[in-house]
C-alpha cells in the first residue's frame, strides 16, 4: 500500500526488485507519518530536518529503538538501493550519511544507556600503504546504517592494527579495504598475520576495493568479497548468520 | 604478412592524436608504465625517480627502449602539482605509489586557493619538467614525449579532500564552480610549463569517475572547463578517468580533447559506439585482472579485442601495478603488430 507522504511515495518508486519492494513497503507499514517525513529527509540528505524531526520524536514518546528502525534505518536502506543501482553517487551517499549522523545524536546515548546490542561488530580499515577511504567510508555508513557497531582503523592500516583492535573490541568481522594494486596484497598478508597469531578462527575477513575480485579474495583466504557498499553489509550478515534479520538495531560507535 | 612500420613512433601517436592515418595502432602509455623491475634495470626506484629530474627521465625511457611503447612518460603519478602546492604528502617506497594525505587537506574553499610563489620551480614539478627536456633531447625525434597536468577535480580531491569536496558540490555548486574556476589555472600552468619544456601531448587526468559521481555531475561541473582546457593548452590533450565512464562519454566526445583514455570497467566496443568518431579513445588493457595477475596469452586477447572495436591507441588502462611482469607489458606491442599482420592487406 503506497505511504501518504508523496515524496517517499516517490523515493520507494525507485526500488524496482519485486522482492525489495515487499521489503521497504514492510519497513513503513503500520508506522507513524513522523517517520516517513524523518525517512524522506533522510535519503534527500536534509541533515537539519532529521535534527529537528528526530528531536521532535523524542519530544513525542517515541522510543529511540523505533525512531531508529522505522525513520533512520528504513530511509538508509532506500539510500542503499539508490545508491547500487546507480540512481544516486557518492555525493547524495554523503549527505544522507551526514543526515543519519544528526538523528543518531540523540539517539545514541539513549540506545547505549538501554544496554541493547549492535547486530555484531565489525573493524574497518585501509591496508597498510593506501590512504584512499571513500570505499571504506560509504561501507562503514551502511554497516552502522543497518545496525552494526563498527571502529574504524582509518587508512595505512597495519596487520598489527588490525589484530589489536579484533582483539580490543571482540570484533566477529574484520573489512579491509584497499585501492591500490601495489597494496591489495598487504590484506593478504594481513590474514596471514591473524594465522601466525592463531587468531584466524575467530574472526571473518571480508575484503573490497576497486582493483579486487572475488577470485583475489579467494586467493588470499578472505571469508568474503564486496563489490560495493550494500555488499558489504550482505556480506557481514551473511559471515554472522543474520540474513534474515530485516530490521537492525542500533549501532553504537 | 609481414608489418612493415613506416612511421617512426613519435609521427605515429601524434598522428593518432590528431585522427590522421597511422601505419599501425600505437601503443602509449598515458599515465604511467614504470614497474620495480624497470626500477631495478635503470636504478631509478620510487620515489627518487618521482622526484629526480634524471632519475625520471631514465625510467621513463624504458617506456621506449625496454617496452617498445610509442611514447614515454616522466610523470608516474597523480601529485606532483599538489606537492608543490602544500599538501602533506605521504612519498612511501619503492613498491608503491606516492600519495596525497587527503584527510588532512590543506584548503577548504575558493578563497583559500593560492598559487605558491616558485610554483613551477618547486622540485616535484622541476622534476617533471627537466625530465621531458631530458627525454626530448634524448628521444625526442623518435618517439612521443607525453606529460601531465591534473585537472580540476582530481587538485580539488587533492587539497579539500574527498569527503569534504564531494559534499561541497551538493551543499554549495556555485562555490564548488569557483572551486574549479581557480584549480583550472594550476592545471594550464602547469602544462604549459610542460608544452615549454618540450611535451607533445598532455595526459590531463580528471577523476569524475563513474564510481563516485554521475554522469551528469561531468556535464554540470566540467563539460566547460575541458573545452577551455583544449583551448588554452596549445598540444593534444587525453583525458584520463578512471572507472565506469560510459554514461558520460557522450559529454567527454563534446570537449574537443584529442583523445580519451579509458578504463577496463567500459567495453570497448561499447565505448567505440558511444563516442562514434568525435573523440579517439585510448586503452583500455585490464591492470590488476590481466597485466598483474595473468599471462603473455591473457594480455593478447585483450590487446586484440581493444584492436577489433577499432580502438585508436592501445594503452594499459591506467598507471599499470608496480609488480606487472615486464613480459606482459612488452606483450601489449607485439599483440598490436601481430593483429596488423593477420588484419591488414
Amino acid at each position: 500500500m503506497p505511504v501518504a507522504h508523496e515524496g517517499l511515495e516517490q523515493e520507494i518508486g525507485y526500488v524496482t526488485k519485486p522482492f525489495e519492494i515487499e521489503h521497504i513497503r514492510g519497513l513503513f507499514e503500520g508506522t507513524d507519518p513522523l517517520m516517513h517525513e524523518l525517512a524522506y529527509n533522510l535519503i534527500v540528505g536534509n541533515h537539519h530536518d532529521v535534527d529537528r524531526l528526530t528531536k521532535d520524536a523524542l519530544d513525542r514518546d517515541f522510543s529511540a529503538n523505533n525512531i531508529l528502525d522505522d525513520g533512520l534505518i528504513a530511509g538508509m536502506a532506500i539510500v542503499g538501493i539508490k545508491f547500487r543501482d546507480n540512481i544516486i553517487f557518492v555525493p547524495e551517499v554523503l549527505v544522507a550519511a551526514r543526515a543519519m549522523k544528526a538523528g543518531m545524536k540523540h539517539l545514541e546515548p539513549i540506545l547505549s544507556a538501554s544496554g541493547i546490542e549492535p547486530l555484531g561488530t565489525v573493524i574497518m580499515g585501509t591496508v597498510k600503504g593506501d590512504l584512499h577511504d571513500i570505499g571504506k567510508n560509504l561501507c562503514i555508513m551502511m554497516l552502522r546504517g543497518a545496525g552494526f557497531a563498527v571502529h574504524d582503523l582509518g587508512v595505512d592500516t597495519s596487520a598489527d592494527k588490525f589484530i589489536d583492535a579484533v582483539m580490543e573490541h571482540d570484533a566477529q568481522v574484520l573489512g579491509m579495504s584497499a585501492l591500490l594494486t601495489t597494496t591489495m596484497p598487504n590484506m593478504g598478508k594481513t590474514i596471514t598475520a591473524f594465522e601466525e597469531a592463531g587468531l584466524r578462527d575467530q574472526v571473518k575477513i571480508m575484503c573490497g576495493g576497486a582493483p579486487l575480485n572475488q577470485e583475489f579474495a579467494d586467493d588470499m583466504g578472505a571469508d568474503g568479497y564486496g563489490k560495493d557498499a550494500m555488499d558489504c553489509v550482505a556480506l557481514a550478515k551473511s559471515l554472522l548468520g543474520l540474513e534474515e534479520v530485516m530490521k537492525a538495531v542500533p549501532a553504537k560507535t | 604478412m609481414a608489418l612493415t612500420e613506416t612511421m617512426k613512433p613519435r609521427e605515429r601517436v601524434m598522428n593518432a592524436l590528431a585522427g590522421k592515418p597511422v601505419d599501425r595502432t600505437p601503443v602509449a602509455n598515458p599515465t604511467n608504465v614504470a614497474t620495480v623491475e624497470l626500477m631495478d634495470m635503470m636504478d631509478a626506484p620510487f620515489p627518487d625517480a618521482c622526484r629526480d629530474p634524471e632519475l625520471a627521465a631514465r625510467l621513463a625511457a624504458t617506456g621506449y627502449t625496454e617496452l617498445g611503447f610509442d611514447s614515454v612518460m616522466p610523470y608516474f603519478t597523480i601529485i606532483q602539482e599538489s606537492s608543490a602546492l602544500g599538501c602533506d604528502m605521504q612519498w612511501e617506497e619503492k613498491d608503491n605509489w606516492p600519495t596525497v594525505r587527503m584527510y588532512n587537506p590543506i584548503w577548504k574553499g575558493p578563497d583559500d586557493i593560492r598559487i605558491p610563489p616558485g610554483f613551477l620551480e618547486h622540485p616535484d614539478n622541476i622534476a617533471i619538467t627537466r625530465a621531458i627536456e631530458i627525454l626530448k633531447r634524448e628521444l625526442g625525434d623518435e618517439v612521443a614525449v607525453i606529460g601531465k597536468t591534473m585537472g580540476p577535480w582530481t587538485l580539488a580531491y587533492h587539497v579539500f579532500g574527498v569527503e569534504p569536496f564531494l559534499l561541497m558540490t551538493v551543499d554549495d555548486p556555485d562555490m564548488t564552480m569557483r572551486c574549479l574556476d581557480r584549480l583550472k589555472e594550476i592545471s594550464v600552468l602547469f602544462g604549459e610549463a610542460q608544452i615549454a619544456a618540450g611535451a607533445d601531448a598532455l595526459t590531463f587526468p580528471d577523476h569524475a569517475t563513474g564510481d563516485l559521481v554521475s554522469g551528469d555531475y561531468y556535464r554540470r561541473f566540467l563539460l566547460e572547463i575541458h573545452r577551455e582546457m583544449v583551448e588554452r593548452l596549445s598540444v593534444p590533450l587525453i583525458l584520463h578517468i578512471c572507472g565506469n565512464t560510459l554514461d558520460r562519454m557522450d559529454y567527454i566526445a563534446q570537449t574537443g580533447m584529442a583523445a580519451f583514455h579509458f578504463d577496463s570497467k567500459n567495453d570497448p566496443q561499447a565505448a567505440m559506439d558511444t563516442v562514434a568518431g568525435r573523440i579517439g579513445l585510448v586503452g583500455n588493457i585490464n591492470n590488476p585482472e590481466t597485466l598483474y595477475a595473468r599471462g603473455p596469452e591473457e594480455v593478447r586477447q585483450e590487446v586484440f579485442r581493444c584492436l577489433d572495436a577499432g580502438v585508436g591507441m592501445v594503452a594499459p588502462e591506467c598507471a599499470v601495478p608496480l609488480a606487472t611482469k615486464l613480459e606482459n607489458l612488452i606483450e601489449i606491442p607485439r599483440a598490436v603488430k601481430a593483429w596488423h599482420e593477420s588484419h591488414d592487406e
